[in-house]
Protein backbone atom coordinates (compact mmCIF):
# COMPACT_ATOMS: atom_id res chain seq x y z
CA UNK A 1 0.00 0.00 0.00
CA UNK A 2 1.23 3.57 -0.90
CA UNK A 3 0.36 6.33 1.11
CA UNK A 4 1.45 9.95 -0.12
CA UNK A 5 1.72 12.81 3.16
CA UNK A 6 2.07 16.52 1.82
CA UNK A 7 2.62 19.47 3.89
CA UNK A 8 1.12 22.46 2.59
CA UNK A 9 3.85 25.42 4.40
CA UNK A 10 4.18 28.81 3.64
CA UNK A 11 7.72 28.52 1.68
CA UNK A 12 7.97 24.71 1.22
CA UNK A 13 5.97 21.87 -0.05
CA UNK A 14 6.95 18.70 1.46
CA UNK A 15 5.89 15.42 -0.52
CA UNK A 16 6.38 11.88 0.98
CA UNK A 17 5.68 8.59 -0.53
CA UNK A 18 5.43 5.43 1.77
CA UNK A 19 5.21 2.23 0.62
CA UNK A 20 3.51 -0.03 4.18
CA UNK A 21 6.88 1.42 6.49
CA UNK A 22 9.54 2.56 4.31
CA UNK A 23 9.63 5.40 3.11
CA UNK A 24 10.44 5.51 -0.82
CA UNK A 25 10.27 9.01 -2.17
CA UNK A 26 10.25 12.66 -0.43
CA UNK A 27 11.15 16.10 -2.19
CA UNK A 28 10.63 19.54 -1.87
CA UNK A 29 9.17 21.83 -3.93
CA UNK A 30 8.59 25.39 -3.45
CA UNK A 31 5.32 26.52 -2.22
CA UNK A 32 4.73 29.17 -4.86
CA UNK A 33 5.70 26.75 -7.64
CA UNK A 34 3.40 23.66 -6.57
CA UNK A 35 0.70 26.02 -6.94
CA UNK A 36 1.74 27.71 -10.41
CA UNK A 37 3.24 24.52 -11.95
CA UNK A 38 1.37 21.56 -10.25
CA UNK A 39 -1.85 22.15 -9.40
CA UNK A 40 -4.84 23.28 -11.24
CA UNK A 41 -8.04 24.78 -9.95
CA UNK A 42 -11.82 23.77 -10.53
CA UNK A 43 -13.79 24.83 -7.57
CA UNK A 44 -11.04 22.87 -5.81
CA UNK A 45 -7.18 22.97 -6.34
CA UNK A 46 -6.66 19.12 -7.64
CA UNK A 47 -2.61 17.96 -7.41
CA UNK A 48 -1.74 16.86 -10.70
CA UNK A 49 0.31 13.61 -9.37
CA UNK A 50 1.77 13.04 -12.69
CA UNK A 51 3.47 15.92 -12.77
CA UNK A 52 5.18 15.14 -10.25
CA UNK A 53 5.97 11.60 -11.36
CA UNK A 54 3.68 10.02 -8.71
CA UNK A 55 2.02 7.16 -10.54
CA UNK A 56 0.33 5.13 -7.81
CA UNK A 57 -1.26 5.85 -4.55
CA UNK A 58 -3.23 4.03 -2.19
CA UNK A 59 -4.29 6.65 0.32
CA UNK A 60 -3.54 10.60 0.15
CA UNK A 61 -3.22 12.99 3.20
CA UNK A 62 -2.54 16.42 3.66
CA UNK A 63 -1.89 19.02 6.29
CA UNK A 64 -0.76 22.46 6.35
CA UNK A 65 -2.58 25.81 5.71
CA UNK A 66 -3.54 24.98 2.51
CA UNK A 67 -5.23 21.53 3.41
CA UNK A 68 -8.88 22.47 3.28
CA UNK A 69 -8.57 23.88 -0.72
CA UNK A 70 -7.02 20.69 -2.02
CA UNK A 71 -8.96 18.15 -4.08
CA UNK A 72 -10.65 16.63 -0.99
CA UNK A 73 -11.87 13.72 -3.22
CA UNK A 74 -8.54 12.17 -3.08
CA UNK A 75 -6.77 13.91 0.15
CA UNK A 76 -7.73 13.43 3.60
CA UNK A 77 -6.87 16.88 5.40
CA UNK A 78 -5.63 16.59 9.08
CA UNK A 79 -4.68 19.32 11.12
CA UNK A 80 -1.04 20.24 11.31
CA UNK A 81 -0.98 19.62 15.26
CA UNK A 82 -1.51 16.26 14.87
CA UNK A 83 0.44 15.54 11.59
CA UNK A 84 2.97 16.67 13.66
CA UNK A 85 2.74 15.00 16.75
CA UNK A 86 2.39 11.45 14.74
CA UNK A 87 5.54 11.68 12.97
CA UNK A 88 7.32 13.22 16.23
CA UNK A 89 6.37 9.68 18.10
CA UNK A 90 6.63 7.46 15.00
CA UNK A 91 10.09 9.04 14.23
CA UNK A 92 11.64 8.89 17.83
CA UNK A 93 9.22 5.86 19.63
CA UNK A 94 8.52 8.38 22.44
CA UNK A 95 5.41 9.51 23.98
CA UNK A 96 6.06 12.04 26.46
CA UNK A 97 7.34 15.10 25.55
CA UNK A 98 7.10 18.48 23.76
CA UNK A 99 7.35 19.44 20.28
CA UNK A 100 8.92 22.60 19.45
CA UNK A 101 8.12 23.52 15.51
CA UNK A 102 9.97 25.72 13.72
CA UNK A 103 8.50 26.92 10.60
CA UNK A 104 8.48 29.52 7.94
CA UNK A 105 5.68 31.76 9.21
CA UNK A 106 4.24 29.88 12.30
CA UNK A 107 5.73 28.15 15.76
CA UNK A 108 4.17 25.78 17.78
CA UNK A 109 4.77 24.43 20.50
CA UNK A 110 2.59 21.51 21.59
CA UNK A 111 2.60 19.10 24.72
CA UNK A 112 2.37 15.44 24.30
CA UNK A 113 1.37 13.35 27.31
CA UNK A 114 0.89 9.08 26.90
CA UNK A 115 1.07 9.88 22.94
CA UNK A 116 -2.13 12.50 23.02
CA UNK A 117 -1.97 16.46 23.01
CA UNK A 118 -2.69 17.59 26.13
CA UNK A 119 -1.76 21.31 25.37
CA UNK A 120 -0.31 23.69 22.61
CA UNK A 121 0.79 26.98 21.76
CA UNK A 122 0.65 28.76 18.74
CA UNK A 123 2.39 31.83 17.38
CA UNK A 124 -0.53 34.47 16.33
CA UNK A 125 -0.71 37.63 15.11
CA UNK A 126 2.97 38.37 14.11
CA UNK A 127 5.77 35.85 12.72
CA UNK A 128 8.95 37.41 14.15
CA UNK A 129 10.06 33.97 15.83
CA UNK A 130 9.99 31.81 12.45
CA UNK A 131 11.88 30.76 9.54
CA UNK A 132 10.84 34.02 7.28
CA UNK A 133 12.66 36.33 10.18
CA UNK A 134 16.29 33.99 9.82
CA UNK A 135 15.97 34.20 6.03
CA UNK A 136 15.93 38.00 6.24
CA UNK A 137 18.68 38.64 8.78
CA UNK A 138 21.20 36.73 6.88
CA UNK A 139 20.06 38.35 3.87
CA UNK A 140 21.36 41.73 5.81
CA UNK A 141 24.20 39.85 7.05
CA UNK A 142 24.91 39.17 3.23
CA UNK A 143 25.71 35.15 4.72
CA UNK A 144 24.21 31.87 3.88
CA UNK A 145 21.55 30.81 5.58
CA UNK A 146 22.88 27.54 6.82
CA UNK A 147 26.31 29.16 8.06
CA UNK A 148 24.48 31.78 9.96
CA UNK A 149 22.93 28.82 12.34
CA UNK A 150 26.60 27.78 13.74
CA UNK A 151 27.18 31.33 15.61
CA UNK A 152 26.35 30.79 19.49
CA UNK A 153 29.08 32.65 21.12
CA UNK A 154 28.97 36.01 23.02
CA UNK A 155 25.72 37.11 20.54
CA UNK A 156 25.14 41.01 20.44
CA UNK A 157 21.90 42.34 22.20
CA UNK A 158 18.56 42.44 19.81
CA UNK A 159 15.84 43.88 21.41
CA UNK A 160 13.24 44.71 18.85
CA UNK A 161 10.01 42.69 19.36
CA UNK A 162 9.25 42.89 15.18
CA UNK A 163 11.20 41.24 12.91
CA UNK A 164 11.51 44.74 10.77
CA UNK A 165 12.78 46.95 12.99
CA UNK A 166 15.29 44.06 14.07
CA UNK A 167 16.63 44.41 10.35
CA UNK A 168 17.79 48.11 11.36
CA UNK A 169 18.57 47.24 14.96
CA UNK A 170 20.93 44.51 13.40
CA UNK A 171 22.29 47.21 10.81
CA UNK A 172 23.31 49.72 13.86
CA UNK A 173 25.29 46.88 15.54
CA UNK A 174 27.03 46.32 11.75
CA UNK A 175 27.61 49.67 11.91
CA UNK A 176 29.05 49.52 15.84
CA UNK A 177 31.74 47.43 14.21
CA UNK A 178 30.55 43.75 15.62
CA UNK A 179 31.97 40.73 14.39
CA UNK A 180 30.41 38.86 11.84
CA UNK A 181 30.09 35.62 14.26
CA UNK A 182 28.68 37.65 17.15
CA UNK A 183 26.14 39.78 14.73
CA UNK A 184 25.36 35.92 13.51
CA UNK A 185 25.25 34.92 17.52
CA UNK A 186 22.81 37.70 18.18
CA UNK A 187 20.37 36.77 15.64
CA UNK A 188 20.06 32.87 16.39
CA UNK A 189 19.75 34.19 20.14
CA UNK A 190 16.89 36.73 19.47
CA UNK A 191 15.21 33.94 18.28
CA UNK A 192 15.47 32.01 21.49
CA UNK A 193 14.16 34.69 23.25
CA UNK A 194 11.29 34.77 21.28
CA UNK A 195 10.56 31.23 21.61
CA UNK A 196 11.46 31.25 25.55
CA UNK A 197 7.94 32.81 26.70
CA UNK A 198 6.52 30.14 24.23
CA UNK A 199 8.03 27.32 25.52
CA UNK A 200 8.02 28.35 29.55
CA UNK A 201 4.48 26.97 29.84
CA UNK A 202 5.76 23.60 28.98
CA UNK A 203 7.52 21.56 31.42
CA UNK A 204 9.47 18.57 30.36
CA UNK A 205 12.62 16.54 30.41
CA UNK A 206 12.05 16.15 26.48
CA UNK A 207 11.81 18.60 23.79
CA UNK A 208 11.93 17.62 20.50
CA UNK A 209 12.32 19.78 17.66
CA UNK A 210 10.92 19.67 14.00
CA UNK A 211 10.15 22.28 10.97
CA UNK A 212 13.31 24.33 9.44
CA UNK A 213 14.78 25.76 12.03
CA UNK A 214 15.71 22.18 13.66
CA UNK A 215 18.76 23.11 11.35
CA UNK A 216 19.59 26.01 13.33
CA UNK A 217 22.58 24.55 15.66
CA UNK A 218 22.85 27.66 17.82
CA UNK A 219 19.35 27.93 18.44
CA UNK A 220 19.70 23.96 19.70
CA UNK A 221 22.80 24.72 21.83
CA UNK A 222 20.69 27.49 23.46
CA UNK A 223 18.01 25.13 23.83
CA UNK A 224 19.79 22.32 25.66
CA UNK A 225 20.16 24.48 28.89
CA UNK A 226 16.80 24.67 29.24
CA UNK A 227 16.00 20.97 28.52
CA UNK A 228 17.79 17.57 29.69
CA UNK A 229 17.06 15.74 26.45
CA UNK A 230 16.60 18.12 22.78
CA UNK A 231 16.37 15.88 20.68
CA UNK A 232 15.89 16.86 16.22
CA UNK A 233 13.96 14.56 14.74
CA UNK A 234 15.68 12.96 11.87
CA UNK A 235 14.12 14.81 8.51
CA UNK A 236 13.02 17.34 10.84
CA UNK A 237 11.19 19.43 7.77
CA UNK A 238 9.18 16.79 7.05
CA UNK A 239 7.91 15.76 9.72
CA UNK A 240 4.45 16.94 8.84
CA UNK A 241 4.60 15.05 5.74
CA UNK A 242 5.50 12.06 7.90
CA UNK A 243 3.33 12.25 9.66
CA UNK A 244 0.27 12.59 6.96
CA UNK A 245 1.65 9.16 5.84
CA UNK A 246 1.58 7.75 9.39
CA UNK A 247 -1.70 8.64 9.90
CA UNK A 248 -3.30 7.65 6.43
CA UNK A 249 -1.45 3.76 7.07
CA UNK A 250 -2.87 3.27 10.77
CA UNK A 251 -5.86 5.29 10.77
CA UNK A 252 -7.27 6.60 7.48
CA UNK A 253 -10.56 4.21 6.51
CA UNK B 1 -38.74 27.96 56.87
CA UNK B 2 -35.27 28.69 58.01
CA UNK B 3 -32.59 29.48 55.52
CA UNK B 4 -29.37 27.84 55.94
CA UNK B 5 -26.57 27.76 53.46
CA UNK B 6 -23.75 25.37 52.57
CA UNK B 7 -20.32 26.04 50.27
CA UNK B 8 -19.93 22.03 50.03
CA UNK B 9 -21.70 18.81 50.59
CA UNK B 10 -22.54 18.24 53.95
CA UNK B 11 -24.64 16.16 55.63
CA UNK B 12 -28.05 17.51 54.94
CA UNK B 13 -30.24 15.10 56.19
CA UNK B 14 -29.25 16.57 59.96
CA UNK B 15 -30.41 19.93 58.47
CA UNK B 16 -33.41 19.28 57.31
CA UNK B 17 -34.19 17.57 60.42
CA UNK B 18 -33.54 20.86 62.15
CA UNK B 19 -36.32 22.35 60.31
CA UNK B 20 -33.75 24.25 57.69
CA UNK B 21 -33.93 24.54 53.85
CA UNK B 22 -31.17 24.20 52.80
CA UNK B 23 -29.07 26.12 49.62
CA UNK B 24 -25.95 25.32 48.50
CA UNK B 25 -24.40 28.53 47.64
CA UNK B 26 -22.16 27.33 44.81
CA UNK B 27 -25.65 26.56 43.28
CA UNK B 28 -26.90 30.06 43.59
CA UNK B 29 -23.82 31.62 42.40
CA UNK B 30 -22.99 29.60 39.40
CA UNK B 31 -26.74 29.86 38.20
CA UNK B 32 -26.39 33.71 38.37
CA UNK B 33 -26.35 35.58 35.71
CA UNK B 34 -24.53 38.37 37.79
CA UNK B 35 -22.31 35.49 38.77
CA UNK B 36 -19.13 38.03 37.63
CA UNK B 37 -20.39 40.78 40.00
CA UNK B 38 -20.76 38.34 43.13
CA UNK B 39 -16.96 37.59 42.39
CA UNK B 40 -15.91 40.96 42.07
CA UNK B 41 -17.95 41.97 45.10
CA UNK B 42 -16.03 39.49 46.52
CA UNK B 43 -12.74 41.18 45.02
CA UNK B 44 -13.75 44.58 46.42
CA UNK B 45 -14.13 43.05 49.97
CA UNK B 46 -10.45 42.23 49.85
CA UNK B 47 -10.60 38.61 48.70
CA UNK B 48 -7.34 38.46 46.23
CA UNK B 49 -7.84 38.03 42.09
CA UNK B 50 -5.27 34.82 42.47
CA UNK B 51 -7.65 33.35 44.83
CA UNK B 52 -10.67 30.48 44.04
CA UNK B 53 -13.26 32.01 42.02
CA UNK B 54 -15.60 29.93 43.74
CA UNK B 55 -15.47 31.01 47.16
CA UNK B 56 -15.41 34.31 45.90
CA UNK B 57 -18.83 33.54 44.13
CA UNK B 58 -19.64 31.51 47.45
CA UNK B 59 -18.28 34.67 49.02
CA UNK B 60 -20.57 37.26 47.07
CA UNK B 61 -23.77 34.64 46.87
CA UNK B 62 -24.26 34.50 50.89
CA UNK B 63 -24.12 38.59 51.09
CA UNK B 64 -26.01 39.21 48.03
CA UNK B 65 -29.43 37.13 49.29
CA UNK B 66 -28.54 38.49 53.00
CA UNK B 67 -27.58 34.58 54.92
CA UNK B 68 -27.76 34.69 58.35
CA UNK B 69 -26.64 30.91 59.11
CA UNK B 70 -23.89 28.59 57.25
CA UNK B 71 -22.27 25.85 57.52
CA UNK B 72 -18.68 25.66 57.16
CA UNK B 73 -16.55 22.77 56.65
CA UNK B 74 -13.65 23.06 58.67
CA UNK B 75 -11.99 19.46 57.67
CA UNK B 76 -12.26 17.76 54.14
CA UNK B 77 -12.36 20.97 52.20
CA UNK B 78 -9.31 23.57 51.51
CA UNK B 79 -7.91 25.76 53.91
CA UNK B 80 -8.92 28.79 51.33
CA UNK B 81 -12.96 27.73 53.04
CA UNK B 82 -11.55 28.01 56.27
CA UNK B 83 -10.59 31.56 55.95
CA UNK B 84 -13.96 32.15 53.96
CA UNK B 85 -15.79 30.65 57.26
CA UNK B 86 -13.82 33.38 59.09
CA UNK B 87 -14.76 36.27 56.64
CA UNK B 88 -18.47 34.94 57.39
CA UNK B 89 -18.47 34.89 61.23
CA UNK B 90 -16.51 38.44 60.49
CA UNK B 91 -19.81 39.96 58.87
CA UNK B 92 -21.72 38.20 61.51
CA UNK B 93 -23.26 35.55 60.26
CA UNK B 94 -23.53 32.28 62.53
CA UNK B 95 -21.23 29.45 61.01
CA UNK B 96 -21.51 25.89 62.03
CA UNK B 97 -18.68 24.03 61.73
CA UNK B 98 -18.27 20.28 59.97
CA UNK B 99 -15.48 18.11 60.03
CA UNK B 100 -14.70 15.08 57.71
CA UNK B 101 -11.85 13.56 59.67
CA UNK B 102 -8.84 13.61 57.60
CA UNK B 103 -7.86 10.29 58.86
CA UNK B 104 -11.17 8.72 57.39
CA UNK B 105 -12.14 6.79 60.38
CA UNK B 106 -15.64 5.86 61.00
CA UNK B 107 -15.06 6.09 64.71
CA UNK B 108 -14.16 9.61 64.46
CA UNK B 109 -16.61 10.87 60.81
CA UNK B 110 -19.20 9.23 64.08
CA UNK B 111 -18.28 11.87 66.68
CA UNK B 112 -18.46 14.38 64.34
CA UNK B 113 -21.79 13.62 63.02
CA UNK B 114 -23.02 13.16 66.58
CA UNK B 115 -21.19 16.47 67.49
CA UNK B 116 -23.30 17.89 64.28
CA UNK B 117 -26.62 16.64 65.78
CA UNK B 118 -26.38 18.20 69.02
CA UNK B 119 -25.47 21.55 67.40
CA UNK B 120 -28.71 21.13 66.09
CA UNK B 121 -30.48 19.48 68.67
CA UNK B 122 -32.06 16.24 66.34
CA UNK B 123 -31.86 13.04 67.28
CA UNK B 124 -30.34 9.84 65.05
CA UNK B 125 -34.06 8.43 64.68
CA UNK B 126 -34.62 11.76 63.23
CA UNK B 127 -31.93 11.98 60.90
CA UNK B 128 -32.34 8.57 59.62
CA UNK B 129 -36.00 9.22 58.51
CA UNK B 130 -34.91 11.54 56.38
CA UNK B 131 -31.89 9.85 54.95
CA UNK B 132 -34.57 6.95 54.28
CA UNK B 133 -36.53 9.98 52.34
CA UNK B 134 -33.59 11.52 50.57
CA UNK B 135 -32.88 8.43 49.37
CA UNK B 136 -35.31 7.39 47.36
CA UNK B 137 -34.55 10.50 45.47
CA UNK B 138 -31.03 9.54 45.18
CA UNK B 139 -32.16 6.70 43.50
CA UNK B 140 -33.93 8.39 41.27
CA UNK B 141 -30.77 10.65 40.60
CA UNK B 142 -29.28 7.36 40.14
CA UNK B 143 -31.35 6.23 37.37
CA UNK B 144 -30.36 9.90 35.68
CA UNK B 145 -26.83 8.17 36.04
CA UNK B 146 -27.54 4.79 34.33
CA UNK B 147 -29.43 6.86 31.61
CA UNK B 148 -26.52 8.57 30.87
CA UNK B 149 -23.74 5.49 30.95
CA UNK B 150 -25.88 2.27 30.14
CA UNK B 151 -28.78 3.98 28.26
CA UNK B 152 -27.30 6.08 26.49
CA UNK B 153 -30.47 8.70 26.62
CA UNK B 154 -29.70 11.30 29.29
CA UNK B 155 -27.23 14.18 27.83
CA UNK B 156 -23.68 14.90 30.13
CA UNK B 157 -25.22 18.08 31.14
CA UNK B 158 -28.54 16.49 32.90
CA UNK B 159 -26.36 14.28 34.14
CA UNK B 160 -24.25 17.29 35.94
CA UNK B 161 -26.72 19.29 36.60
CA UNK B 162 -28.94 16.34 38.21
CA UNK B 163 -26.01 15.00 40.02
CA UNK B 164 -24.99 18.29 41.60
CA UNK B 165 -28.55 19.42 42.96
CA UNK B 166 -28.22 16.54 45.31
CA UNK B 167 -25.69 18.98 47.72
CA UNK B 168 -29.23 20.36 48.67
CA UNK B 169 -32.04 18.82 46.47
CA UNK B 170 -32.51 22.44 44.88
CA UNK B 171 -33.49 23.52 48.23
CA UNK B 172 -37.06 21.21 48.61
CA UNK B 173 -36.69 17.84 47.97
CA UNK B 174 -40.26 17.13 47.12
CA UNK B 175 -40.39 19.47 44.20
CA UNK B 176 -37.04 17.78 43.67
CA UNK B 177 -38.53 14.55 43.41
CA UNK B 178 -41.18 14.94 40.97
CA UNK B 179 -39.03 16.92 38.81
CA UNK B 180 -37.02 13.64 38.78
CA UNK B 181 -40.05 11.74 38.51
CA UNK B 182 -41.40 13.73 34.97
CA UNK B 183 -37.44 13.98 33.54
CA UNK B 184 -36.76 9.91 33.79
CA UNK B 185 -40.19 9.31 32.11
CA UNK B 186 -39.08 11.95 29.07
CA UNK B 187 -35.60 10.98 28.65
CA UNK B 188 -36.89 7.20 28.72
CA UNK B 189 -38.36 7.70 25.45
CA UNK B 190 -35.86 9.53 23.76
CA UNK B 191 -33.60 8.34 21.14
CA UNK B 192 -30.19 7.29 22.31
CA UNK B 193 -26.89 9.40 21.26
CA UNK B 194 -24.65 7.75 19.88
CA UNK B 195 -21.36 9.25 19.88
CA UNK B 196 -17.70 7.66 19.22
CA UNK B 197 -16.01 8.49 22.49
CA UNK B 198 -16.72 7.82 25.77
CA UNK B 199 -15.02 10.72 28.15
CA UNK B 200 -14.97 11.08 32.11
CA UNK B 201 -15.51 13.99 33.68
CA UNK B 202 -13.10 14.39 37.21
CA UNK B 203 -12.37 17.14 39.47
CA UNK B 204 -14.85 20.03 40.84
CA UNK B 205 -17.86 20.55 38.95
CA UNK B 206 -16.87 23.13 35.84
CA UNK B 207 -17.47 26.82 35.99
CA UNK B 208 -17.70 26.65 32.05
CA UNK B 209 -20.97 24.25 31.74
CA UNK B 210 -20.64 24.36 28.39
CA UNK B 211 -18.21 21.79 28.56
CA UNK B 212 -20.90 19.56 27.91
CA UNK B 213 -21.92 20.50 24.33
CA UNK B 214 -18.51 21.29 23.34
CA UNK B 215 -17.09 17.71 23.20
CA UNK B 216 -20.07 16.48 21.98
CA UNK B 217 -19.12 18.40 18.79
CA UNK B 218 -15.93 16.19 17.99
CA UNK B 219 -18.18 12.66 18.29
CA UNK B 220 -17.54 12.15 22.24
CA UNK B 221 -19.69 12.31 25.00
CA UNK B 222 -19.19 13.10 28.77
CA UNK B 223 -20.37 9.62 30.69
CA UNK B 224 -19.14 10.12 33.91
CA UNK B 225 -19.06 12.80 35.88
CA UNK B 226 -17.43 11.91 39.23
CA UNK B 227 -17.42 14.14 41.68
CA UNK B 228 -21.15 15.37 40.79
CA UNK B 229 -22.21 11.24 41.35
CA UNK B 230 -20.53 11.49 45.00
CA UNK B 231 -22.51 14.79 45.71
CA UNK B 232 -25.46 11.64 45.05
CA UNK B 233 -24.32 8.82 47.36
CA UNK B 234 -24.64 6.16 44.67
CA UNK B 235 -23.46 3.67 46.90
CA UNK B 236 -24.32 5.66 50.24
CA UNK B 237 -27.81 4.65 49.65
CA UNK B 238 -27.05 0.92 50.72
CA UNK B 239 -25.90 1.59 53.70
CA UNK B 240 -27.59 0.91 56.80
CA UNK B 241 -26.54 4.50 58.72
CA UNK B 242 -25.42 7.71 58.10
CA UNK B 243 -22.58 7.22 59.42
CA UNK B 244 -21.76 4.28 56.99
CA UNK B 245 -23.17 6.37 54.35
CA UNK B 246 -20.85 9.44 55.14
CA UNK B 247 -17.98 7.41 55.45
CA UNK B 248 -17.90 6.04 52.17
CA UNK B 249 -17.92 9.13 50.14
CA UNK B 250 -14.67 10.08 48.07
CA UNK B 251 -14.36 13.97 47.71
CA UNK B 252 -13.40 15.18 50.92
CA UNK B 253 -10.91 12.26 51.89
CA UNK B 254 -7.26 11.45 50.90
CA UNK B 255 -6.29 11.57 47.05
CA UNK B 256 -5.76 7.74 46.50
CA UNK B 257 -9.28 6.93 48.50
CA UNK B 258 -10.46 8.96 45.18
CA UNK B 259 -8.58 7.37 42.37
CA UNK B 260 -9.77 4.45 43.57
CA UNK B 261 -13.56 4.60 42.75
CA UNK B 262 -12.46 6.99 39.52
CA UNK B 263 -10.62 3.69 38.07
CA UNK B 264 -13.78 1.44 38.91
CA UNK B 265 -15.89 3.37 36.87
CA UNK B 266 -13.21 3.88 34.27
CA UNK B 267 -13.57 -0.11 33.67
CA UNK B 268 -17.68 -0.09 34.70
CA UNK B 269 -17.89 2.57 31.98
CA UNK B 270 -15.84 2.37 29.01
CA UNK B 271 -14.00 5.30 29.22
CA UNK B 272 -11.90 6.40 26.42
CA UNK B 273 -10.36 9.77 28.23
CA UNK B 274 -10.69 11.77 30.80
CA UNK B 275 -10.87 15.30 31.45
CA UNK B 276 -9.64 16.45 34.94
CA UNK B 277 -11.08 19.78 35.53
CA UNK B 278 -8.86 22.02 37.91
CA UNK B 279 -9.86 25.47 39.45
CA UNK B 280 -7.12 28.22 39.04
CA UNK B 281 -5.58 28.52 42.08
CA UNK B 282 -6.96 25.17 44.22
CA UNK B 283 -4.48 22.65 45.49
CA UNK B 284 -6.11 20.24 43.15
CA UNK B 285 -4.21 21.45 40.60
CA UNK B 286 -1.05 19.87 42.03
CA UNK B 287 -3.51 16.51 42.29
CA UNK B 288 -2.96 16.31 39.18
CA UNK B 289 0.27 15.50 39.19
CA UNK B 290 -0.87 12.12 41.26
CA UNK B 291 -4.08 11.65 39.21
CA UNK B 292 -2.22 11.80 36.01
CA UNK B 293 0.20 9.03 37.27
CA UNK B 294 -2.33 6.76 38.38
CA UNK B 295 -4.79 6.04 35.74
CA UNK B 296 -3.91 4.40 32.62
CA UNK B 297 -6.21 6.28 30.10
CA UNK B 298 -5.07 9.51 28.20
CA UNK B 299 -6.07 12.67 30.41
CA UNK B 300 -6.47 16.61 29.95
CA UNK B 301 -6.01 18.92 32.52
CA UNK B 302 -8.69 21.60 32.01
CA UNK B 303 -8.04 24.79 34.25
CA UNK B 304 -11.36 27.17 34.59
CA UNK B 305 -11.30 30.45 36.32
CA UNK B 306 -13.52 33.43 36.39
CA UNK B 307 -14.94 32.85 33.26
CA UNK B 308 -18.16 30.81 32.59
CA UNK B 309 -17.81 29.38 29.75
CA UNK B 310 -14.24 28.00 27.65
CA UNK B 311 -12.12 30.18 26.61
CA UNK B 312 -11.01 29.96 22.81
CA UNK B 313 -7.53 28.46 23.73
CA UNK B 314 -8.91 25.81 26.27
CA UNK B 315 -11.07 24.79 23.21
CA UNK B 316 -8.21 24.06 20.73
CA UNK B 317 -6.97 22.54 23.28
CA UNK B 318 -9.67 20.09 24.08
CA UNK B 319 -10.31 19.45 20.54
CA UNK B 320 -6.37 18.81 19.46
CA UNK B 321 -6.65 16.05 22.51
CA UNK B 322 -10.14 14.86 20.96
CA UNK B 323 -8.86 14.37 17.48
CA UNK B 324 -6.15 12.61 18.47
CA UNK B 325 -8.12 10.21 20.70
CA UNK B 326 -10.83 9.61 18.09
CA UNK B 327 -7.88 7.86 16.13
CA UNK B 328 -7.15 5.05 18.48
CA UNK B 329 -11.26 3.71 18.28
Amino acid sequence: MITLGIDLGSRKVKIMLMEDKKIINKFMVNTMAFYRDYCSYDGKIMVDLKKLNIDKVDKAVSTGYGRNNIDIKLFKPITEIKAHVYGAIYSTGLKDFVLLDVGGQDVKVIMVEKGIVTDLELNEKCAASCGRYLENMANVLEVPLLDMFNFSDDPVELNSTCAVFSESELIGKIAEGYSLEKLCAGVNFSLYKRLKPLLSKFKSETLLLSGGASKNSALIRYLKKDYEKVVVIDDAQYNGAYGCCIYGKNFCQ
Amino acid sequence: MKKIGITTTVPIEILIAAGYEVVDLNNIFIMSNKYAGLIEKAERDGFPSSSCAFKKGVYGAAMDNDFKEIVGVTEGDCSNSKALEEVFRMKGIKVYPFAYPSNHKLSDLKNSLDHFMNMFKVSLGEVEQVRIRLNKIRNLVKKIDELTYIDNKATALENHIYQISCSDFNGNDHNFQDELRNKIKEIKSRKTIEKKLRLAYIGTPPMTSDIYDFVEKFNSRIVYNEVQREFSFPRGINYKNIYEQYYDYTYPYDIEFRIQEIKKQIKQRKIDGVINYTQAFCYRQIEHIIIKESLDVPILNVEGDKLNVLDARTKLRIEAFLDMLIDRK
